[in-house]
């Protein structure tokens, strides 16, 4: 286990080396522009709202009022959160969302291993991230590190698999990635090690767009 | 609620990280007009807030929105842009007509020039040492040999050598070619190479 673990870690070094956009990637993942941020962002987190809203009562789907009442809580989407809790006084309090609660963190302390992170929160790490400094006990950064080295070798299992279906069922988006790009390093690495002839290839755009053609194609 | 119909803008891309997608004029304008609106109500209200200090809130909440719309849009054109790029390395200058349709006029624009911009750099290189230029998009594998034997995929036509000779490229023909000649139209899908 120790030398696999070795291994990947020496292969993701190759990786960096060789596909030098793919770090490139990685770093625009915290920016302005990613798409995974985003998408994390538009998850929904309960807030209290310390302040009333004029105007504002469809934000919560459940209430007749024009205006929404403060005290109330309501799911809001995290960006909305976020920016309203920097305002100057907070115009809300972020509570945690169930997957960080007491109740699921002991689970994910236990075996993080049996939790289907793919059912339960898609960006279990970085929603995590955002909402981890409303802890008040700061618990749920001790619980992140603590799954994912739990789920380690979970992870490591599922970029050797060949049966890949059933491996990366239970994985999160972010884990998935990690996952697909293991394999595709250890593939290109043994490639590499045989030292054989690389063919030339058709390059990867030409080659989906075609694809998808033919399914549209086949769809008619 | 805020902000939603930029996030379906959002997922298609993120559905295909792989292929570009139509460019989605109609939902592009919908969310300017969303925002349009959200402006407008917000001045609305920001005028009335000298008497009701509450609407302040309101002001900030709508403000957050139309920020938020901002970011998304942007991330979409950034994203497609980037796509763009890769575009003009794995296809070439010239665009096919089923692919160039899927850019808007604005985005082929920015295409032509980079385009434009890359033939003038790689025209650049290497002029001090007696070469010139260098075509960048060739050889990203390292060549192993000067002759390879390819796999005609489609009809493609007559392909004219360097030394003159015509190449009939006839779809399931089998061609010995030089290296040099044939990885552009390998990249292009059109020839495949047999090992």
């Amino acid at each position: 286990m120790v030398i696999n673990c070795q291994s990947l870690i020496q292969n993701l070094k190759i990786n960096n080396r060789i596909f030098p956009k793919q770090k490139q990637m990685s770093t625009e993942n915290s920016g302005y522009l990613s798409i995974t941020d985003i998408l994390v962002t538009t998850e929904k987190v309960p807030c209290k709202f310390l302040h009333d809203l004029p105007k504002m009562g469809f934000l919560d789907p459940s209430a007749a009022d024009v205006d929404l009442k403060a005290g109330c809580s309501v799911e809001i989407p995290l960006w909305l959160a976020e920016s309203l809790y920097s305002r100057r006084p907070p115009l809300v309090s972020v509570e945690l969302p169930k997957i960080y609660k007491e109740s699921y963190r002991e689970i994910l302390n236990a075996d993080a291993c049996a939790v289907d992170l793919h059912k339960l929160g898609q960006h279990f790490y970085e929603l995590g991230c955002y909402v981890a400094k409303h802890d008040i006990k700061s618990e749920v950064a001790a619980t992140l590190n603590n799954t994912y080295r739990q789920r380690f070798r979970m992870l490591l299992a599922a970029s050797m698999s060949s049966d890949s279906i059933n491996t990366m069922q239970p994985l999160s988006a972010s884990e998935r990635i990690q996952a697909a790009d293991a394999s595709n390093t250890e593939r290109s690495f043994l490639t590499w090690l045989q030292r054989g002839d690389t063919p030339l290839t058709t390059a990867n755009m030409v080659a989906n767009h075609r694809k998808r053609k033919r399914a549209e194609m086949e769809m008619l | 609620m805020f902000a939603e119909k930029v996030i379906e803008l959002i997922k298609e891309v993120d559905r295909n990280p792989d292929t570009i997608d139509q460019y989605n004029d109609e939902k592009i304008r919908q969310i300017i007009e969303e925002m349009h609106l959200l402006f407008k109500l917000n001045m609305n209200d920001a005028n009335a807030t000298t008497e009701n200090r509450s609407l302040w809130t309101t002001v900030q909440v709508r403000h957050s929105a139309l920020e938020r719309n901002k970011r998304c849009i942007l991330a979409y054109l950034y994203n497609r842009m980037k796509k763009i790029k890769t575009l003009r390395w794995e296809f070439g200058a010239v665009l096919p007509p089923d692919i160039r349709e899927l850019l808007s006029d604005d985005e082929y624009q920015w295409f032509s020039k980079y385009s434009g911009n890359l033939a003038l750099y790689m025209r650049s290189l290497g002029q001090d040492i007696g070469y010139s230029g260098i075509d960048l998009t060739e050889n990203l594998k390292p060549p192993k040999s000067l002759f390879i034997e390819v796999l005609c995929v489609v009809d493609y036509g007559k392909l004219e050598l360097e030394d003159g000779d015509v190449v009939m490229l006839k779809k399931n023909s089998r061609h010995y070619l030089p290296t040099s000649e044939c990885q552009t139209l390998i990249r292009q899908g059109i020839l495949k190479q047999i090992m």
